[in-house]
């Protein structure tokens, strides 16, 4: 069986961030290898200022008020555990280019790369997810 | 109150918060350690099980108190195989039989798994304190040592063996293959 968890990040709501961090930190918690791979909108969950103020998705607005109850971690904090949980994080370079952004404008230790280099560690991967 | 090498409290997180806190505390037991974890998370039912099953750790059950849920699970890195050394070994079926001639069960697990299921009768002495409470044993008396797997309790019949104990047996394989009924003290 697959050891690893290969997960595309490729949209920027609140929503999203916690589809991505809850199965990540979950999966890095089962002693899985997990890798991420941010590309267009997929990148404002690590980018530095934007991972503070991730939208809600449009008429979703009255759920903060259920995640404030339901006390859900912040999706920095997330963040935090996920990469202390050792979750690999690839940023994707064309994405990049085309936004104008740098690997300075993102949290540290991510690592930027293109399509190949995420799918040589999807290639092993079971399961392997997008959001 | 069941007995715990460590007590975690995951009260009022969400998921994935209360596995994330169980893997880093399970990372400060060492082998055989009983971790309980305290969680308000209804999905922590569903998902510690299966949390456990999925990294090896055994998952001995949960019991609920003013809405609060207490899971209990046990530390099992160690999946060697170790050969049974104690010679004297009888099979759930013979064991059956030697409880109505008065053989006593001695169930060395610990106590939280000893809690939530055992062999109606079963006196619990963990392995951690067999040494201790020896003399609460008799040496006229068949005793039938019996752990989850039998791999503690092959320890424990050794243990009892070198103290002199003769009608010492290890059940074999031990809980795992148990299919009656199990009584609870929780």
């Amino acid at each position: 069986m697959s050891n690893r968890v290969a997960i595309i990040a490729s949209n920027g709501n609140l929503f999203d961030a916690y589809k991505v961090f809850n199965i990540a930190t979950a999966a890095a918690a089962s002693d899985k290898e997990v890798g991420v791979f941010f590309t267009f909108e997929g990148l404002n969950l690590i980018h530095k200022q934007g991972m503070h103020t991730l939208p809600m998705p449009e008429g979703k607005e009255s759920m903060a008020e259920g995640f404030a109850k339901a006390n859900v971690p912040s999706i920095p904090e997330l963040v935090d555990m996920a990469q202390e949980l050792g979750v690999k994080f690839i940023a994707c370079q064309m994405t990049m280019d085309v936004m104008g952004l740098t690997k300075e404008d993102f949290v540290d230790g991510i690592e930027v790369g293109g399509a190949v280099t995420f799918l040589e560690f999807a290639k092993d991967a079971a399961p392997a997810l997008t959001f | 109150m069941i007995k715990a090498d460590v007590r975690l409290d995951a009260k009022g997180l969400s998921c994935p918060m209360p596995i994330v806190k169980t893997k880093k505390a399970m990372n400060n037991l060492v082998d055989g350690q009983i971790l309980e974890v305290q969680a308000t998370d209804k999905g922590s039912k569903a998902d510690l099980p299966a949390w456990s099953e999925s990294v090896g750790h055994q998952y001995i059950g949960v019991a609920e108190e003013n809405g609060v849920l207490f899971h209990y699970l046990r530390k099992c890195s160690d999946d060697t195989v170790v050969e049974k050394i104690h010679e004297q070994i009888i099979s759930i079926e013979e064991m059956e039989k030697g409880i109505g001639n008065g053989a006593l069960i001695l169930d060395v697990r610990e106590e939280a798994e000893y809690a939530f299921g055992h062999i109606d009768g079963a006196k619990s002495i963990p392995m951690g304190e067999l040494a201790s409470r020896m003399e609460e044993l008799n040496k006229d008396q068949d005793i039938y040592v019996i752990c989850r797997t039998g791999k503690r309790s092959d320890l424990a019949a050794q243990k009892l063996a070198k103290a002199g104990f003769t009608k010492v047996y290890n059940v074999l394989p031990g809980m795992t293959d148990w299919q009656g009924d199990l009584t609870k003290s929780i």
